[in-house]
């Protein structure tokens, strides 16, 4: 197979992104001022929270090629260490937040060291057992540490999770009008993690991992190693997913063992699938039409979970690039660069998902 | 010496368990390269088959096993026909396949939930009684389990050596490409196993389901210890996840009796986390199997 040399736009390709981060940034900032009702900032609060965690996962998964299933413990790490520290230790959500994503970051590396030695399925199936081996433990907490019977009150609050913990005060501050507090904080991080995604795809890591995608022999005999970039990705997106933790236990002022269960999990994986797995911006692109789709359905909680998962299955088998992926393709097309390389059929073949052989596949993924 | 026989046979029966729900999980990763997240649903829908087809179609055991068997079949076709068919030639068709059939899990979760409702219905098929050892009472269904699992694995272990299907198969395993030139349909391979693997978790689920209720959600835990098993005998080795089952199923009794049932499974993840750093192929596994 011939190597095709890498286009040249490809790294001036990274002012759009950013260009594209200030507007998003600029339609959220002034968000607030035309919303009135308070269910609807703490949806969007909410938003922000899980595009966060989607953005950083999908670093690890569609970029990295981590395939962790446990993006969800780094989550309860950072949101279970705000909360612990803010109940026995009186410690300021915001610090809280902050040591979350960096207790987030330690859990990460522990994960890493023991894992990212493994191939990519093995790495699915540990990260998969580690998340439930975490479920059960915080599920089955009976030690108390403060108290007994009627007041016992164990480390992780069990089943039960762990409530009156504090939040960040902005209820002192803005009084009713506080959930637009922890609305900006929920922006604000959402956009350090997008901003670190962009660094991390249009910089030289990124440029890293597609090699090692490309012809993994060629990029190790480069002198990329696997191991060590993927660990340092895997310990930077699990600060900014412990800091979602943070931010959604202030925001919620709970923390409960659900965020470890497995209805979430296929929510957060489908905002990932429908976005786009490995798009820049299809987690973003995900969980706000999840979001809004879930929205719709409230009427429907029974079935919620029923077409979450038909929604996973259409687009992981019709639409393996999600919606991002179509807007590229749609967008390319006008600018003549796909039709003129795969034809009619070819390029229906690649919409639905079925490549014509592993060569054009291979050609077609680079261009993206 | 009580305690250590009471320990031993509580191992002994996990493992049977561990074995039965590995089986068709081990096939279907040796021979496709697929982690199949929706095998505990696969046994979830063969005992609620079971169930079903015995207590409101009224037809007797003997062929409610074999129905709720053929039904496993075909929903592992459909699977093979709806999803693996359009996916199985993408280069990133390993991680994508979990994605697909984590979405499979939850719709058939929910769909048994709709039909049956969370009922912890008993499972019609089981014999009682017992025998004691000692002070010990050992019951039927347990040893059951154990000879199921071990006659299990000896069908398939006997399929995959002594048949054409299972050179196909092991051709399919060891080198996709290799084996289509050599006109091995993959295509049908890839449906046969399939079909083979639901069966096989149809029966696992009826089973398992003997001992415990049915619920949706039956088959969650048992797969994690089944993917857990899977990977520590390596890839595609059945009676390799035989042992390996029967082994963890005794060392965690041991870590449940040691450390308390709560610390047990993350004390044998870590035990595994360790094993697989030390022989990432597994114990049985060879390194031509594993798949790149």
């Amino acid at each position: 197979m011939t190597v095709q040399t890498r286009p040249t736009h490809r790294r001036s390709a990274a002012s759009p992104d950013y260009l594209i981060l200030i507007a998003l940034l600029a339609v959220g900032i002034v968000l607030p001022y035309f919303m009135d009702s308070r269910y609807a900032m703490s949806q969007l609060t909410l938003f922000l929270i899980w595009a966060t965690v989607v953005s950083q996962w999908n670093i690890v998964m569609g970029f990295a090629g981590i395939f962790s299933l446990a993006q969800l413990v780094l989550f309860a790490v950072g949101g279970y260490t705000a909360a612990i520290l803010g109940k026995y230790f009186g410690t300021d959500m915001f610090l809280g937040t902050l040591l979350g994503g960096a207790a987030a970051v330690c859990a990460s590396l522990l994960i890493g060291f023991a894992c990212l030695r493994l191939r990519g399925i093995y790495v699915a199936l540990l990260t998969f057992a580690i998340a439930q081996a975490a479920f059960l433990l915080i599920n089955s907490d009976t030690n108390c540490i403060i108290g007994s019977g009627q007041t016992c009150q164990t480390l992780t609050g069990g089943p039960r999770g762990l409530s009156q913990f504090g939040d960040y005060g902005f209820r002192q501050l803005l009084g009713r009008n506080y959930i637009v507090g922890n609305y900006y904080v929920a922006l604000t991080a959402l956009a350090l993690a997008v901003t670190f995604s962009i660094v991390i795809v249009r910089g030289p890591l990124g440029f890293a991992f597609k090699a090692l995608r490309d012809n993994e022999t060629v990029a190790v005999c480069s002198g990329i190693n696997r191991y060590k970039y993927q660990l340092l990705v895997f310990a930077f997106s699990a600060f900014f997913t412990g800091i979602a933790g943070g931010v959604y236990a202030a925001h919620f002022k709970v923390i409960g063992p659900s965020v470890l269960g497995f209805p979430l999990l296929a929510f957060l994986v489908s905002m990932l699938v429908v976005g786009g797995l490995g798009r820049l911006w299809g987690p973003v692109v995900g969980a706000a039409l999840l979001m809004l789709v879930d929205e719709q359905l409230k009427e429907f909680t029974e079935y919620r979970n029923l077409g979450l998962g038909a929604i996973i299955i259409f687009f992981i088998v019709l639409l393996p690039d999600g919606v991002a992926g179509m807007i590229e393709r749609v967008s390319k097309k006008f600018r003549g660069q796909l039709g003129e390389k795969q034809g009619h059929w070819g390029r229906w073949r690649t919409r639905l998902g079925m490549p014509m052989g592993n060569k054009l596949h291979k050609q077609s993924s680079a261009n993206s | 010496m009580e305690t250590a026989v009471l320990v031993i046979l509580g191992g002994l029966t996990l493992g049977g368990m561990y074995a039965l729900s590995a089986i068709g999980l081990s096939l279907i990763w040796g021979a496709l390269g697929m982690l199949n997240m929706a095998h505990g649903a696969l046994l979830a829908i063969g005992s609620y088959a079971c169930f079903a087809i015995f207590t409101y179609l009224g037809i007797s055991l003997i062929f409610a096993v074999p129905l709720a068997m053929i039904a496993g079949g075909i929903v592992g076709l459909a699977i093979y026909v709806v999803i693996v068919r359009h996916m199985f030639r993408h280069p990133s068709f390993e991680t994508n396949i979990i994605i697909a059939t984590i979405g499979l899990a939850i719709v058939s979760e929910n769909l048994i939930l709709r039909f049956f409702g969370a009922y912890p219905y008993k499972q019609p098929l089981s014999i009682q009684g017992g025998f004691r050892i000692g002070e010990i009472f050992v019951p039927y269904q347990n040893l059951i389990i154990l000879a199921c699992s071990s006659v299990l694995v000896a069908i398939v272990g006997v399929l995959l050596q002594n048949t054409r299907m299972g050179r196909a198969i092991r051709a399919t395993a060891m080198n996709k490409d290799a084996a289509l030139l050599m006109g091995v349909p993959i295509g049908r391979v890839y449906a046969q196993v399939m079909v083979f693997s639901g069966c096989l978790a149809a029966v696992s689920g009826i089973m398992l389901s003997t001992i415990t209720t049915l619920s949706p959600t039956m088959g969650d835990s048992p797969m994690i210890k089944a993917f857990i098993i899977v990977a520590v005998a390596g890839l595609g080795n059945v009676y390799g996840a035989f042992y390996v089952a029967i082994g963890l199923g005794v060392l965690e009794a041991v870590f449940q009796y040691g450390i308390g049932v709560r610390f047990a499974f993350p004390a044998l993840l870590l035990l595994v986390i360790v094993s697989l750093i030390w022989r990432p192929y597994g114990f049985f596994g060879s390194k031509t199997v594993v798949r790149n």
